[in-house]
Formats: C-alpha cells, structure tokens, sequence
C-alpha cells in the first residue's frame, strides 16, 4: 500500500509547498510511490485520512494549534516543511515585539478586536507546539533534498539532516569563500543540505536551514568581528531566520 | 630536456584539446583565484597561478563519485563502472604532484581501490614549476616546490620559450606526436635552474623545524596548550581537510531514485574535524572534543602516516591556511610554535605490526548472501544465519567482522559469532541504526550484500596451552562467541576456560542455549550477571556490574589468558580488577568498537591515534594499546 500524505500550510508563503510542485517531471515519480490525498496548491480534492503530514509555515494563533494538534494525531508521521515550519523562519522576527506593539504597527486603527483570526501568540516553530518526526529546513526548501528524505521515509530509513555546516558543501562545489569577496556569511554555524547555494552564487548564507545543532557561534563572531562586520549587521543577519529574542 | 617556443607551447595544448580524445584539465582563472577545470582552448591556461583553491585530487577522488548501482527490486543486482574517462591535467604544481604521489600510496597501497585506480591510469599529468608563490605556501621549507618524478611531463615557463622535461614514456609520446620541439639549449637549461634555485626565497614564511623532525616534535606535545587554546577557535567547518591535497577520508552513502527502484551507492569527502566522523550507531563519538579533532589533523599529517607510510602527510600548499577563517589550520604556524616552547613529554604511539589476510576481490562491492535463519534473541538483537550465494566459506577467523549491505540503506560493520568454518555463517545484530532496523524485516531466504571479513580477528595459535578467561557485556559476547566455540571445538588445545558474561538485565542476556551449554562442557567456569532486573523478570543471580563476578573466580594470571570484549566504558573497570590480581599487560587481550566503514584502511573513520582499528585490530594485545590516548 502506497503511503497517503497531504500537506498543510500555516503562516508562510507557500513557497515551499511551491517547490514540491516545481518538481515537474518527478511529480509524477512520487505519485508512483505515495498517494497524495490533500495538496490545496495542487488540487482540489481533501482527505483527512493520511499517514505522512507535511506541514508548512509556522504557528500564530490558538486555531492552528488546535488545527496542527489534530493533524499530528491523524498523521503517523509528520514533516515539518521549510524555514517557518522548522525553526519559525522569518515570522519570528515579530517576536521582538509584543503582539500588542505588532497589531498597533501593522493594523493600526482596523477594526480587529475579538476577530480570531488576529488573535494571535509570539510566532511558533511547528515542534514547539507537536512532535515533529523529520525536518526538510530552508526557505525554501531544496527539492532534491525533498525528494530524498520522501524516499528515505518510503523505504523505511530514518532521514537524517546534515549534522556538518554549509561550509563543507560550499568547499566541495570549490567556490571563493565570499568573505575573499567583501562580504560575509553564516555558513560556518548553519546546517549543510542545499548545496551551498547562496555561496555558490557570491552571495553569504543567511541561516535558513537553522544552526548546527553544536553551532559554535562565539568563534563565529570573531570571524565576523575580524572581517569588520558591524554589530548591527551581525545582529539583522544572525536573526533573520533564526530570531531568538536576546540570545546573539 | 626539451623547448617549445610560446606559440608552440599554445599550439600543443590546444592540440591536445582537439585531437588527443583525452579531457585537457587546466588551471584556469575563477574571479581572483583558481580551479582545475576543463579547458576550451589554450588561452584559459594561466601557469602563473599561485594556488588552486582546491587541489587536483578532485579529479582522481572526486567529491561525489558513483560507487555502484543497484535495482532493489530485484534480488541482489549490482553495476559497478569504472570511469576510465582519459585525462590530462595540466599545470599541477610540484607539491600537488608529491601529493597525487601520497594518495597512490593510500589508494593503490596494500588494496587497491578500482575506483582510482581507473582514474589514475586514465589521467596524465603535465607539472608546472611555480611561477607566482601562494601567499600561505610553504613548500620552499618541505622541499616540495620542486619535483623530479611523478609527472609525465614537466613545464618550466622561462619568458620567451617552454622548457619540458619528460618523465615518462606516455610523457614523450605526447609531445613527440603533438608538439613541435626541439632541444633546450644550455641557456635556457641554466634559466631552468636558476628558477628552481631561487624559488625557496621567495617564500615568505619559514618552517623554524625539518619536516624530518615533526614526528618526534608532535612525540613530544600531545599535552601542548596549543592544541586546546586553538580549538577554542575552531569553528569545526572542515574546511582545513576538504582543501587539502593529502586528506583522503570518504565517507559512503546509499542514495535511492525516487521511483524506490534504482539507486547508487555514492562515495563523498569526508574530514575528522566533523564531529560525526567518528560517530557509531550506538551513539558513541570516539573524538567528542574539538580540541580532539583539531589535534588529529595534525597528528595525522605530521605523525601517524609519516609512522606508517614514510611520508609527512603535508606539502606546504598553504590551501588549509587560506581558507580557515579563524586562521588556525596553518602546520607551519603550529609546528613553529612546538618548535620553539616544546613540552618533550614522549608518548610513544607505535602502530602494532599486524598483516590483515590478503583482500583480494573488489574491495567495495558486496557480494550477495541469503538469510537461511533468523533467531529472536531479545527485544533489541536477533541472530541471522547467513549462507554466500557463491557457495564459499566466508573464511573468517574468530574476531573478524563484516560489511553488511543492504542497497538503498547502506552497510554496517557486524562482528561474525560463529566459528570458523561449514557454510553459513552467524551474526548477531543489535537493532539501532537505519541498515540494522532494515535488517530486522527481511524474511528468510532474502539477500544481503556481505563484504569482508575484515580486521585481524583472534590469533588462536598464540592462545593454544593457555588457560582462557573471556570477560564480555552485552553486544560484546558476540564476537567472543566465535571464539569460545572455536575452543570447544578444539578443546584438548586449550587449558581450563572461564567465561565471565554481563548483561544490562535478565531479558537482554543473549545466546541462553550457548550460555548453558557451555556451562557444562569439561572444566569450565561461566559465571553471569545483570546490572539490574527490573520488575517483571526473573533472575536469581548476581546483581551487579561485571567486575562484581571476580571475588568468584579463581586463576592463575600467568597462564592465563584474559579476553575483553564490551561496550567501550568497560574496559577500564575490568583491567583494573586484572592488574588488581596482578595479571600481567601481554596475557590481556582486548576488541575495541570504532566506526569500521570502509574495513580497509582508507575511509580513515576508526582511526586510534596511528591505528586503523578495521586493519590491525579490531583484536588487540593490550600490552600494544596500553598507552595510545585514544584506546580507552
């Protein structure tokens, strides 16, 4: 029997769930070795009878809890999708206000009082809220990576993330380190698996598969600290994805 | 030697581009810095490169390379193809060249590797002397910035015209068929010497200790406070390995094609600075420490290879130095500095001399074996009984472990708990890791890939007339198994036998029918404990840790060999317990678990100190280990 999977978006921007669409041609191998029973970007049907759950975006509000809750007890196993599903991605950054500061800002004088759909909590990760079972990280995330961690959970494997930090991947694709070019980069203390692409394009990783789960983030100042790097932009790149509120 | 005018030289490369059927690999120009790459035409040549950023081994070990193929949907069916692509590379500098020379030592060494050595074969090398210094290098101090063999030609650029000195008969053809050449005149041979001549000073930086005299330096300063306050530094990127010409550790992983049908077994740089380098199933990371892992790379180069092979691991290239961000990866830096505050604290760490059994087969493709029986031991371990679809005897000694394959999932090192000989073979597996959960739901009758057997194993001649004390806990007992049954099977050879067996509880005590059996064979001893017995089991004997079964046994530590095989935090107890009974060093014999990849020696993960653990243990003479830092 072929594993049914859906997905389900939360705060995001759907890009991620994009990418698994963008996967053209291998589409049509996966749909050979699971049976997809919920996609709204991709199809109209729904079916709340499904064995793998892939979850994207992060968690605002009471409602996606309850929602997200319920999946996890429908799902045998649960994949967290891309940055904001992983470590909350850019939507933590809110986070450094309160949500009263943040209504103020983005809605000033609409009328949102009592509508629960603006009833919202500090931006969460998805495993801040259920177990998560495997994580596919990145904004967005990287299809190959995807399609290897659905047919390593098809054929019965564990998925394991890269433990190493972008750096290898980057070395091995025998790119300028981008500090040589001027600019500065995360990839020492960030979790390897897209290929190093934004290095390989001269331009510095900004953290969107989250740190190592080791990151050794004070030698990682000293670089940034030698190259000259200002304490602000050290602070905006540093939180971007990985905002956590006065841990930098 | 041999002179080409400039033209000539152009000509000659863009010959070979168009008419040689061969792939031209050149230095070429990638923003500031430089890559081997393929060339279009001779132009994109640029001899006056300093450095590379990463060394010409990509070419011979690629980053990514295809092991095999497999079809797991059908029985046990694997495609194995060399690349026998030919190449030319050209422009290698001469510490790359002694480097290539190193990792022909490595790969085509003791057992060669098909993979390079198909390369190797395929791919010519036209060396260039150095024209511009690597701000980093420190070649001029190695001897390494000038090279006389290891190139099939040699190109000097001296202004005006090429100088080419020919290294081997492929080297000559080339030129003879597709250059215009005539003889160096003894000018432009002087012009050659006097580059060579003046090159060491143009190095900026200067090696204060003979690279003859690292090893006995690095004897000296296992302790050094260098090797802590650096790593401290160290963002454990590996990037200091990954750009090295003479770091050759690999890593191999199953990749399987979205279909779930094909897939590849491919084989990936990997580097000891990474904290999963040594990580086993278990959990277990033999190197926790970065300033564990930053101190091997040095140890590496600069002692273990140069005990085992004869040379220093390192050629100055500077690569390692450029990239590190922190700037700590510098040899030169770190030699100077033990060279001028040496701690001259000895610590000898010689390299048991232990021949593995000659492996003569392909030493990366499993050959396929069928499961006959599966055996529940506990919750966690089941025993399979295994037969080589070839018909062979696996032709194990006791001690001796396997790869086991399954495609699609990986391999995993299993120690074989049968004796030798018959024609199946046993192994008992703990499940815990991707390829042994796998395992778990194969049926009779399916396939396995087995490679090996690999490491030492017991040597059973030198324990003949010997009284016997085995000491194992848990997944341990099973290697000894072998063993013991091998000495039931020959038991007039042996003296008196006592087996001591720890388990974590009663329900995890494994091979019960064996444990009984071998309680009542002629003067023998079996004693058991269990570190605990949780409600709802059974047990009516010791309750303890396995060093509380000694007050029970009695022997006589000269005649009497003791053999320990357990997790890696028993060790220490029961060797203490041993010399409290004044057991002497050479009569303890110990297997030691580390993360046994490749079984060969190359892979470079179960490394102890200078030690590969897959050739020259996983059986040691404690009296031999004793003393490495990284044993216990």
């Amino acid at each position: 029997m072929k594993p049914r999977v859906a997905f389900f978006d939360f705060a995001s921007c759907e890009g991620c769930q994009l990418q698994v669409v963008n996967l053209e041609e291998k589409i049509l191998d996966l749909i050979d070795v699971v049976e997809i029973v919920s996609f709204r970007e991709a199809m109209k049907e729904h079916s709340d009878d499904y064995d793998i759950a892939f979850i994207e975006g992060s968690i605002q509000r009471p409602m996606d809890e309850e929602r997200l809750k319920k999946i996890r007890k429908n799902a045998k196993i649960l994949v967290a999708l891309g940055a904001c599903a992983c470590i909350g991605g850019v939507n933590k950054l809110r986070n450094e206000w309160t949500v009263d500061q943040v209504k103020e800002e983005v809605y000033k004088d609409a009328d949102i009082e009592g509508n629960d759909l603006f009833d919202v909590f500090p931006t969460k990760a998805v495993d801040e809220v259920v177990d998560v079972d495997f994580y596919i990280p990145g904004c967005p995330i990287n299809r190959n990576e995807f399609v290897k961690i659905v047919s390593q959970i098809a054929i019965g494997r564990k998925p394991k993330l890269p433990s190493y930090p972008v750096c290898v991947e980057c070395k091995k694709n025998e790119n300028i380190c981008v500090f040589e070019l001027g600019k500065f980069c995360l990839g020492p203390v960030t979790r390897a698996g897209c290929d190093a692409i934004c290095p390989s394009f001269q331009d510095g990783c900004e953290g969107c598969r989250g740190f190592l789960d080791d990151p050794k983030m004070n030698c990682q100042k000293d670089v940034l600290r030698k190259y000259g790097i200002t304490l602000d932009e050290m602070m905006k790149r540093l939180n971007m994805f990985n905002y956590k509120k006065g841990v930098y | 030697m041999k002179a080409l005018s400039k033209e000539n030289w152009l000509e000659f490369i863009d010959r070979l581009i168009s008419e040689s059927g061969k792939e031209v690999i050149g230095v070429k120009a990638k923003g500031s810095k430089f890559v081997f790459a393929p060339l279009e035409e001779a132009k994109e040549l640029r001899l006056d490169y300093d450095v590379t950023i990463l060394p010409p081994k990509k070419q011979l070990l690629p980053p990514h390379e295809e092991l095999l193929t497999y079809d797991i949907t059908k029985p046990f069916e694997v495609l194995s193809r060399m690349d026998d692509q030919e190449k030319i590379l050209v422009g290698v500098h001469p510490y790359d060249v002694m480097a290539i020379h190193q990792m022909d030592e490595i790969y085509l060494g003791t057992h060669t590797d098909d993979h390079y050595d198909s390369r190797r074969k395929n791919t010519m090398i036209i060396a260039s002397d150095i024209l511009n210094v690597s701000e980093r290098s420190f070649a001029g101090s190695l001897g390494t910035h000038v090279v006389e063999t290891g190139f099939d030609l040699l190109v000097t650029d001296i202004g005006n015209s090429m100088i080419v000195n020919i290294g081997s008969e492929k080297g000559e053809e080339l030129i003879s068929k597709y250059a215009v050449v005539r003889n160096a005149n003894p000018k432009e041979i002087e012009a050659v010497d006097r580059l060579r001549e003046e090159l060491p000073g143009k190095y900026r930086r200067k090696l204060k200790v003979d690279k003859y005299q690292w090893e006995k330096l690095l004897s000296e300063n296992y302790e050094h406070p260098i090797w802590e306050e650096n790593s401290k530094k160290c963002l454990t990127c590996g990037s200091c390995t990954l750009v090295c010409p003479t770091c050759f550790c690999y890593d191999v992983q199953d990749v399987v094609n979205i279909n779930l049908k094909e897939g590849q077994r491919m084989r990936t740089w990997d580097g000891c600075l990474l904290r999963e380098f040594t990580a086993v199933a278990g959990g277990e990371v033999f190197r926790e420490t970065v300033k564990e892992r930053y101190r091997h790379r040095y140890y590496r180069k600069g002692m273990y290879l140069p005990v085992r092979n004869g040379f220093v691991a390192c050629v100055g290239c500077g690569r390692c130095a450029t990239q590190c961000l922190p700037d700590i990866a510098d040899p030169l830096e770190v030699m100077n500095v033990l060279a001028s505050y040496s701690m001259h604290e000895k610590h000898d760490m010689p390299i048991p001399d232990v021949k593995q059994k000659g492996i003569t087969d392909d030493l990366l493709i499993p050959e396929a074996a069928t499961i006959v029986r599966k055996e529940r031991q506990t919750d966690m371990e089941t025993l399979y009984v295994l037969k080589l679809d070839s018909g062979k005897e696996l032709g194990h000694r006791p001690g001796q472990f396997v790869e086991v394959s399954i495609f699609g999932v990986g391999e995993a090192p299993i120690s074989v708990s049968s004796s030798p000989g018959g024609e199946t073979f046993e192994l008992l597996v703990r499940r815990i890791g991707d390829l042994t959960t796998k395992l778990e739901t194969l049926k009779i009758g399916d396939k396995v890939g087995i490679r090996g057997p690999f490491g030492n194993g017991f040597d059973v001649k030198e324990l003949e007339g010997k009284d016997l004390l085995f000491i194992s806990g848990g997944c341990g007992l099973a290697p000894t198994r072998s063993l013991i049954e091998y000495v039931f099977e020959h038991r007039s050879d042996f003296g008196k036998v006592t087996i001591l067996y720890g388990c974590k509880e009663p329900g995890a005590i494994l091979f019960n029918d064996d444990l009984k059996r071998w309680h009542d064979q002629n003067d023998t001893v079996l004693e058991t404990t269990v570190d605990g017995c949780p409600d709802g089991q059974c047990w009516d004997g010791n309750i303890g840790v396995i060093t509380t079964l000694f007050p029970r046994i009695d022997f006589d530590p000269a005649s009497t060999i003791s053999i320990i095989v357990g997790p890696p935090v028993m060790y220490k107890f029961v060797i203490k317990e041993l010399k409290g009974r004044n057991v002497p060093d050479e009569n303890i014999i110990v297997s030691l678990e580390r993360r046994m990849k490749c079984g060969v020696g190359k892979c470079g993960h179960c490394q102890m100190n200078g030690i590969y653990v897959c050739l020259e243990g996983p059986v040691f003479k404690y009296k031999d280990v004793k003393d490495l830092p990284e044993a216990f």
